[in-house]
């Protein structure tokens, strides 16, 4: 019996999610478990894999569709089966599968293309035509999928144009291959253009204004803009400041790092702390000590969190991630180091799982690298608090009677009032200050 | 039973003229008993090392094939007491005996039979493929009847260069059905190459009988039709193999001429460790051990007196055999990186 | 430079060494009275002696087992095999001895040894007579392996081979002895071993050829230009060592190779190169490696089956439309 399949959650936080590639094509026996097809959610790439057993009846979406939760996306059933009700009927509830901005383009022109190799008649205009439109062109399920590459998700072109594609920035799904198979061969690329930005860079005629690069939203940058909106406009704001002595941390950081690489193992690159991994140990502590800093606003009541799981933000090309350090309360500081530096990779490598992302109770932002002194920073809800962290200046200092060459650090932190009072915000950075002014603590704490 | 054949009454004419001196007095039976004992030695060394290198191969700490020389020592032993050291040999893979009776240490033959990179070839022959440049061993070889045109080759960059080094080289009555004998024969008759022929007849081409593999039970017969001279006997004892190869070596190096000889003699183990030995009787064995050569070169040193030399140099080789075999236990295996090099001279080609 | 024919370069290299180095000799069948089957060793004889120029009877194992072992002690043969095909008999020595004994010795030995012949295809000559005999001798390590397509290089890579000290087989073809082409005198001049040549350049497909099919190759170029097509060729020259960075160069130019040899395709060295392109130039690659090679059967006889059978320009040709999707 022929079942639907729908778009299922692969993130906590997703919504919808953009099919980017599908990895079985229709005629494939599908096993529990094999790989469905890639779906970029708000936080990553994710792998779709199958509950089911049987054989891909129909894709009703094309890669490059962004589908909603639940929508369906596929037919799965026995080979032969019919699914004309199924696949009619599933396309009436369901929102018609919109392609991304970035996809539309190229799709436009696969209707001027030539007919060779191409599959029944009634199929060919898929990537564009809804489930509903084409309810009942669907072709026979047993015969195998046309090769063409936007219907099976494989993308059939010889090693030479796969290597042109990724320097060109060319996307191969649109193009119609001659060779063998339709294979696409060098001479298919011919005139081709990146699609997405270079047309729309066409030079401003005299007395008009240049016209912008577009630059399509990536999932993740429309994640990151309404969860901003939604913090800046949902959540009340205020910003407590301090200054700190850097000096006693730098020097405990020195002698740190000269132990660890005094007594690292022959030929091993020795570990090393930064101020930041000081700095997040240290928040542990105080968030310990200050509990109300480590808690969340509902609308029903204050939940004072008893973990302390602190979002580390990291820069990455499509914006911003917070992948999240868990209990670091419980954690040695060359732990946190280590854990902290292994994240960050993956973020920038767009490997972090979504739950890696989620169910931070505590938030540090730091843009000291980039010369920053103070910033105040956007709290990341649910969390009640982020630490926004400038960078270690050298400047005089004045130690008893005499001015001195010292070091500074501005810390800022906003707090949401209505779970963080602005002298419970306080109180956590009064103990911060000592933590990081006597920062022995730090280690022992 | 006497096979023993002379060489032609016209040729020993030419023989007595023409032999130096020297040569004449390397050639008598009436030598000291120092070399007689010299030659126990080497026998007794080779006898030893293959019985060790046997329990080795039981012990699983040789691999492959292992064929055995046991009851044959007084060739490579008399052939070796009557050539130069700058003379080139070339022999079968049942090597073993050659390759230390040419000057071989036990501890590179057995180093070689373990696989070890102190070994002759470096671990990479095994006891087919014992090579010993310094010495002019130049080697075992796998494929019957294969080495002999090589050796003959041998012979011809003597005379090319104007050398008077002989090349000899050994082989099976079981190589002597095969092209490259006879080619390697023809070729060095033609061009009067000197080298000699020894084929040592024993009996078995692995496990077929001497009737049952050639027409012509006498295998220097094959030197009539290309003209050369031959010779054949019983390895009797050590001197006698010495002394009748010398006339053919001497022949070799002084007229440029090469010589076929047979001589019959019996392996008592067999053809290679994995042998049942089903082809031929116990009592026939047993009769054929009756007379053995390195037997007999015993008991007629210790009759003459000896004894205390003799066990001697039982002490002298049983420590000998004993510390090849605890080096080559010890010696390290060769590394990849010993692959290229000796498949190409210079850059691998690839 | 001199205008030689291919017979006469290959016979001033053997020349020129000779009076270079002592060592060096000749031998085979019909090499010194008879003056060369093929006219390679004309003269030779007359110029060197009967110690140096040497009559084989017709024992091919025999006289390439004296040459191994001549080799093995310090002297420079030269084996002149009346053609490839006749090899076969002295396979044994080649693969078992001439390969085997440095390997065997643990390097003690080396064989500095060079075994000359023509090969491949001659004039209805029949199955026995028209092996490609590279293929079989380029698989074995030990080895190396030559096909030069013009009088020059002949020239070169015999000197080469000669100063070699390994064992290097030379492969020639009766139907290039008349090729001629200019060839430097200069004794010195040598073409070292490993290193193809591109006979002519192009833009649109590499044809990978070497000894005979090198020049039907050019006749298949000369042709496909006339429908606007630029085929590059490369004359690899020598098979083992094999050039693989200029074939993998020319292919990054082109993105479409054909290799054209004469013998069998299966496991040939038309194979050897194909791999090599896919593993080091698969990005570059637009189109599968093909192969135009002698029909995978025994040579017949009649002549126009033996055409039929041996590669012509136009199964290049055809080939090369099929790399550019044009059939």
């Amino acid at each position: 019996m022929a079942k639907v399949l729908e778009l299922p959650k692969l993130s906590p936080t997703m919504e919808e999610g953009q099919i980017s590639a599908w990895h079985k094509k229709e005629g494939d026996t599908i096993d529990i478990d094999d790989l469905l097809a890639d779906v970029e959610t708000d936080k990553a790439t994710m792998e779709y894999k199958s509950f089911d057993r049987g054989t891909l009846l129909k894709i009703l979406v094309p890669p490059g569709s962004v589908v909603q939760l639940g929508q369906p996306v596929a037919i799965i059933g026995n080979p032969g089966e019919d699914i004309s009700a199924l696949a009619g009927g599933s396309g009436g509830g369901a929102p018609a599968p919109q392609p991304s901005a970035a996809e539309a383009q190229p799709k436009g022109d696969r209707a001027a293309q030539p007919a060779g190799g191409a599959a029944p008649s009634g199929e060919a205009p898929a990537t564009t035509a809804p489930p509903a439109a084409r309810g009942d062109a669907v072709s026979p399920p047993t015969q195998p999928a046309a090769p063409q590459p936007s219907s099976d998700g494989r993308v059939k072109a010889s090693p030479y144009v796969r290597k042109l594609g990724r320097e060109r920035g060319l996307d191969l799904t649109s193009v119609a291959g001659t060779g063998p198979r339709g294979r696409i061969v060098a001479r298919d690329l011919e005139g081709l253009k990146p699609a997405p930005t270079a047309a729309a860079a066409a030079p401003a005629a005299p007395g008009e204004l240049a016209a912008p690069e577009v630059r399509p939203l990536s999932m993740m940058r429309k994640a990151i803009a309404r969860r901003l909106t939604e913090s800046k406009q949902t959540v009340p704001h205020f910003y407590l400041s301090i200054d700190v002595d850097a000096d006693p941390l730098n020097a405990l950081r020195e002698q740190i790092n000269a132990d660890l690489a005094a007594t690292a193992a022959e030929g091993e690159k020795p570990p090393k702390i930064s101020f930041n991994d000081l700095l997040v140990k240290a928040c542990a502590i105080a968030l310990v000590r200050v509990p109300e800093c480590n808690a969340q606003f509902t609308s029903d009541a204050i939940l004072i969190h008893r973990r302390v799981d602190i979002s580390v933000a990291v820069a990455v090309p499509e914006g911003l991630v917070t992948p999240v350090v868990r209990d670091v309360d419980r954690k040695q500081v060359l732990d946190i180091a280590a854990e902290v530096r292994e994240l960050a990779g993956r973020a920038k490598a767009k490997k972090l799982r979504p739950e890696e992302m989620a169910n931070g109770t505590f938030s540090i932002s730091n843009l000291g690298m980039y010369g920053i002194d103070n910033f105040g920073a956007v709290i990341n809800p649910p969390e009640g608090a982020i630490l926004a962290v400038g960078q270690v200046r050298r400047e005089p200092v004045v130690r008893g009677e005499q001015v001195v060459p010292g070091r500074r650090w501005g810390l800022t932190l906003s707090c949401d009032p209505r779970v963080v009072a602005g002298a419970v915000g306080a109180t956590f950075l009064k103990v911060l200050r000592q933590l990081l002014e006597h920062p022995t603590q730090i280690l022992i704490g | 039973m006497s096979l023993t054949i002379t060489p032609t009454a016209a040729l020993a004419t030419v023989w007595n003229a023409v032999l130096p001196p020297e040569i004449s007095a390397m050639t008598t039976l009436t030598n000291g008993d120092d070399l007689h004992l010299s030659l126990y030695r080497k026998m007794f060394q080779i006898r030893r090392f293959e019985e060790e290198a046997a329990r080795a191969y039981a012990q699983s700490k040789i691999g492959g094939f292992l064929h055995l020389y046991i009851g044959q020592e007084p060739i490579a032993v008399g052939a070796s007491a009557a050539l130069r050291p700058d003379d080139y040999v070339m022999t079968t893979y049942r090597d073993h005996g050659l390759a230390l009776a040419r000057g071989m240490t036990p501890r590179a033959a057995m180093a070689e039979l373990y696989g070890k990179v102190t070994g002759c070839s470096k671990g990479l022959g095994g006891s087919m493929h014992f090579f010993d440049k310094e010495h002019n061993m130049l080697g075992g070889y796998g494929i019957v009847g294969g080495h002999i045109p090589i050796a003959v080759g041998t012979a011809f960059a003597s005379k090319y260069r104007g050398e008077d080094r002989v090349s000899m080289v050994f082989f099976g009555e079981g190589a002597v059905s095969i092209g490259d004998f006879h080619e390697g024969m023809s070729l060095a008759a033609l061009w009067k190459l000197p080298i000699v022929f020894v084929c040592e007849n024993n009996e078995y081409a692995m496990g077929t009988p001497l009737s049952r593999t050639l027409s012509v039970e006498d295998v220097s017969l094959k030197a009539l039709a290309y003209g050369m001279e031959r010779d054949r006997f019983n390895s009797e004892h050590v001197l006698q193999v010495r002394d009748r190869l010398g006339e053919a070596i001497a022949r070799a190096r002084t007229h440029s001429e090469p010589t076929l000889v047979e001589i019959r003699t019996y392996r008592f183990r067999g053809h290679s460790m994995s042998d049942p030995g089903k082809y031929r009787t116990k009592e026939e064995l047993e009769e054929r051990k009756k007379k053995d050569v390195l037997l007999r070169s015993r008991i007629e040193l210790e009759e003459k007196g000896h004894k205390a030399a003799l066990e001697a140099i039982d002490k002298e080789v049983e420590d000998e055999i004993a510390d090849a075999v605890r080096f080559a236990e010890e010696s390290p295996e060769p590394g990849p990186e010993v692959l290229e090099p000796t498949t190409y001279a210079g850059p691998f080609a690839r | 430079m001199t205008v030689l024919r291919y017979r006469e370069a290959v016979r001033a290299a053997m020349i020129e060494e000779m009076e270079r180095d002592e060592r060096v000799y000749l031998v085979g069948e019909e090499v010194g009275h008879y003056q060369g089957a093929y006219k390679v060793t004309e003269g030779m004889l007359d110029k060197f002696g009967s110690r140096r120029v040497i009559d084989a009877p017709i024992t091919e194992s025999g006289f390439t087992g004296i040459s191994i072992g001549a080799a093995m002690v310090g002297l420079r043969p030269i084996v002149e095999y009346m053609t490839w095909n006749f090899s076969a008999v002295a396979f044994d020595q080649i693969l078992n001895n001439a390969a085997k004994l440095r390997q065997m010795s643990g390097g003690q030995l080396t064989i500095p040894l060079v075994l000359r012949a023509p090969n491949g295809s001659a004039r209805q000559v029949g199955s026995q007579h028209s092996h490609s005999m590279e293929h079989f001798y380029a698989h074995i390590p030990g080895l190396k392996v030559l096909a030069p397509a013009m009088p020059a290089d002949a020239k070169g890579l015999l000197k080469s081979a000669i100063r070699d000290d390994n064992p290097v087989l030379f492969m020639e073809s009766e139907t290039l002895y008349g090729v001629k082409g200019e060839v430097p005198d200069d004794p010195d001049f040598i073409v070292p071993l490993g290193v193809a040549s591109i006979v002519r350049e192009g833009t649109d497909v590499s044809i990978i050829a070497w000894s005979r099919m090198v020049h039907v190759a050019l006749e298949a170029a000369a042709e496909l230009e006339k429908e606007g097509i630029s085929a590059e060729i490369v004359d690899l020259r020598s098979l083992r060592p094999l050039d693989e960075e200029t074939v993998v160069r020319s292919v990054t130019k082109t993105h479409r190779a054909v290799v054209a040899h004469e013998g069998w395709p299966y496991g040939g060295v038309g194979a050897e190169v194909a791999d090599r392109i896919q593993r080091l130039a698969f990005d570059e690659l637009d189109a599968p490696v093909l192969r135009a090679t002698t029909l995978d059967v025994p040579m017949p006889y009649n002549a126009r089956l033996e055409q039929y059978v041996i590669p012509q320009a136009a199964r290049i040709i055809e080939n090369v439309h099929r790399v550019l999707y044009k059939s």
